[in-house]
């Protein structure tokens, strides 16, 4: 579970994110969207406590990120649009790498069982250098995974990405959802987000402009009746 | 075409120092800017008499003429395959879809870098100038823009002529193995050129200096010397004119040596354009990734294997030991082939070191106060060049800050890596600097005395190590705009002002971290005199209690720092 309660960030006078609410229960995936600027990332970079927000507050499975931050990051997951990798760990380093700042107990078998399910059994030896576009983003979810969280996160999670490897990583958006976690993905596809989201917010300079299912957002809208999610979008932030 | 060149090099210079000057508004550049004039000033620019050379200007040539051959053999020994001419993204952009051959686009570069290479020049005479500038000086800038043209050129093509060969499917070992095989053959025929005139040479350095360099500038000139040496000497005596006369006289031979440079350099420009437009691709991702403040990838082309680990990290444990295991294998692996180079070259030259000597002992004598220099450089300097810490993963800041890890155990995880390495590299010095101190007779230190120093420096030096190691990671949490992180170097007078306000305040505050731990050594080693301990070995509880507290001002520091760590904002404080 994910809830957001009036979360504000200011950089200096500019209000990135204003007053923000919303939660995601476990097995939902929340399409976050906006135009260029409208605080997508900042919202994001807040849940995951890379930022800490000027007010508000975020409570990961119930923990509150300000106060118990480190209890709260254990049950999260962040997926950036480019794979954050360390240049000199290998790929197997990696996992076990995650696995010690993670407290995960059972490591050994999970990595063989990850690495056996991304298809990097072959590649456990080496270092990001060697790895493609693609291969980088699978260690990076392999790293994600790990730890089982109850709540994930993904940015622009198709960039960069073949046919193949766009499909693997809806699979892995919904099945993970379907597991129980609550799931947020920020993209600018509005075809992603209609085919996997159950529920869409979109923002726009920093407000929230409408939030719930697409059938929910058209009710609330009824000039909005008929149209497809593109112009819904555009009617939304007038851009 | 040259219009082209020029309105864009002059474009790019004034906005570029429009921006620099807006910049300055903001009291943090302005405080470097005036810092790094008063420096520049200060160091070089000063008048303060005559320029003070270690070398006579009549052996200038000789001098200068080895230089350069060192310099193009280390070029072609050890240089990278990334060609110095790197197109940037919006110049592949622009001219290589343009209606341009590729000799205009190589003339387009080569035109622009020209600004660059004339203000090095300038730049590099002035700085020695000892705040005299003669008008007879442009004609060294001349000179000096000549050659490093020509310099320029060659790194170009030993660049091109390098992916040539690694396109062709030509191992790095091989390939060097092959620039050894040159080299050695040049050096070969030098040294047989050379060969019964070494006692003579000997003579004159030892009858002084002026002699030596005098008699080794005219063995370069004659012979099969004077035919191997004659590019060289060409290209660096119009730097060395001392009137015009000269200069226009010495000017055509040179000219020829920049041309052929430039005729090898488009002879080679099949595989320069494919180079170049690889470069500009990996540079476009870089800058990217710096704009998103991403870390971008390295700019290496070939990818690196990797070398086995040093230990293997269990799958249990305190996250910040995991941290410092990323940063040891960080430097294990980052350090390349140059290690193993380091080593085997270390190993070489002790043993002729040690071998030294009427005697064995004096060799080995030179050997202990060689391995102490060393040691003490590590950790002195070495805190300052091992960066595998925060001043590194900053770059990584958004991955770190998502770790479900206390900021304090980050900073000290982070912190340890260098601590360790350098550590370990000082103790090894100290025990190799011992055993080879065993062999000489060292007056007033026996070798109990000598065991002792060993480990009152033992003891010390990690504590020593880590608070200087974690200034440096105090400034890059509070000063992200001031400390590069990661391989990137911003240039610029303000840049130097601002990194020596950084240094001198790391030295003010290592000054007042050490004080506290000066003065409980001193009440250790006067405890240790009433307890009966004398000589030499006081200075071990001495170090003790200077390393306990300082470990108890680096573990308040880490706590501190760690608190820092957790609230920051890097994107809003850099972006400033």
């Amino acid at each position: 579970m994910i809830e957001v309660r009036g979360l504000t960030k200011l950089y200096g006078s500019l209000m990135a994110v204003d007053d923000l609410s919303f939660a995601v229960a476990p097995g939902e995936v929340l399409g976050l969207v906006g135009p260029n600027g409208a605080g997508k990332t900042t919202t994001l970079r807040s849940l995951v406590g890379i930022i800490r927000p000027t007010r508000g507050s975020i409570r990961i499975g119930g923990v509150d990120l300000e106060h118990d931050p480190v209890e709260a990051k254990r049950q999260l997951a962040f997926m950036p649009d480019e794979p954050r990798l360390f240049d000199y760990l290998t790929v197997e380093e990696h996992l076990r790498f995650t696995a010690r700042l993670y407290g995960v107990r059972d490591a050994d078998e999970r990595i063989t069982a990850l690495l056996r399910e991304l298809d990097l059994g072959e590649k456990t030896g080496a270092l990001p250098d060697e790895l493609s576009r693609g291969m980088k983003q699978k260690l990076a979810i392999a790293c994600g995974l790990l730890h089982e969280p109850t709540a994930l996160l993904f940015d622009e999670p198709l960039t960069g990405l073949d046919p193949a490897g766009m499909r693997r990583m809806k699979h892995t958006i919904v099945e993970r959802a379907r597991q129980g976690a609550a799931v947020i993905l920020s993209s600018h596809l509005l075809q992603l987000v209609e085919e996997v989201c159950t529920r869409v917010l979109v923002i726009h300079r920093g407000r929230l402009v409408a939030i719930g299912t697409i059938a929910e957002i058209v009710a609330s809208r009824p000039d909005l009746q008929g149209r497809s999610l593109e112009e819904i979008f555009l009617a939304l932030t007038g851009t | 075409m040259i219009g082209s060149a020029i309105y864009l090099a002059r474009r790019s210079l004034v906005n570029g120092i429009k921006r620099r000057v807006r910049r300055l508004r903001q009291p943090k550049y302005l405080l470097g800017f005036a810092v790094g004039l008063l420096y520049y000033y200060y160091f070089f620019l000063r008048p303060r008499g005559q320029t003070v050379s270690a070398v006579p200007g009549s052996s200038a040539e000789g001098v200068a003429i080895i230089g350069l051959a060192t310099l193009v053999a280390l070029g072609w020994l050890f240089g990278s395959s990334r060609s110095p001419l790197v197109y940037t993204p919006a110049e592949t952009h622009f001219l290589f879809t343009a209606p341009l051959t590729r000799r205009q686009v190589l003339d387009f570069k080569l035109l622009r870098s020209q600004l660059a290479l004339c203000l090095s020049s300038l730049l590099s005479v002035v700085l020695f100038s000892g705040g005299h500038f003669p008008p007879t000086r442009i004609l060294r800038v001349l000179g000096l823009w000549l050659v490093f043209a020509a310099l320029q050129m060659h790194s170009g093509v030993t660049a091109l002529v390098r992916q040539s060969l690694e396109e062709h499917g030509i191992t790095a070992v091989r390939r060097r193995l092959g620039a050894f095989v040159l080299v050695g053959a040049i050096v070969a025929t030098a040294a047989f050129a050379l060969r019964g005139r070494f006692d003579l040479l000997q003579a004159a350095f030892a009858e002084s200096t002026t002699l030596g360099f005098e008699t080794l500038t005219a063995l370069l000139k004659s012979g099969v010397l004077g035919v191997l040496t004659w590019p060289l000497a060409a290209l660096v005596r119009p730097a060395l004119s001392p009137d015009l006369a000269t200069f226009v006289e010495r000017l055509p031979a040179a000219l020829l040596i920049v041309a052929v440079h430039y005729v090898w350099l488009i002879r080679s420009s099949i595989a320069f354009e494919e180079v170049a437009v690889e470069s500009a691709e990996r540079m476009a991702v870089r800058i990217a990734a710096w704009r998103s403040g991403r870390r971008p990838p390295p700019l290496a082309g070939p990818a690196k294997r990797a070398r086995a680990p040093l230990t293997r990290l269990a799958a249990t444990g305190s996250p910040w030991r995991a941290i410092a295991w990323k940063n040891l294998q960080a430097e294990w692996r980052g350090s390349g082939v140059r290690l193993p180079v380091i080593i085997a070259v270390g190993v070489i030259g002790l043993a002729w070191v040690a071998s030294l000597g009427e005697s064995r002992g004096t060799g080995l004598g030179m050997l202990a106060v060689m391995f102490l220099m060393l040691g003490g450089m590590t950790v002195v300097f070495g805190p300052y060049g091992l960066r595998n810490d925060l001043r590194s993963d900053l770059q990584l800041w958004d991955l770190l800050k998502s770790y479900p890890v206390r900021g304090a155990e980050l900073v000290a995880g982070e912190a340890l890596g260098p601590v360790t390495v350098l550590s370990a590299i000082w103790w090894m010095c100290l025990a190799a600097a011992f055993a080879a101190s065993l062999a000489v007779d060292v007056p007033g230190l026996s070798v109990s005395e000598r065991v002792a120093a060993m480990l009152a420096g033992a003891i010390a030096a990690p504590g020593l190590l880590a608070i200087t190691t974690l200034i440096q990671n105090a400034a890059v949490l509070f000063f992200p705009a001031w400390i590069s992180v990661g391989p990137a170097r911003a240039a610029g007078v303000e840049m130097i002002g601002q990194r020596l306000v950084t240094m001198v305040g790391s030295q003010v505050l290592l000054v007042v971290a050490l004080i506290p731990a000066v003065v409980v050594g001193m009440v250790a080693v006067a405890a240790g005199g009433l307890a009966h301990i004398t000589g030499v070995w006081l200075a071990v509880p001495g170090a003790f209690a200077l390393a306990v507290t300082l470990a108890f001002e680096a573990r308040l520091a880490v706590t501190w720092l760690g608190r820092k760590f957790e609230r920051m904002d890097p994107a809003a404080e850099i972006g400033g």
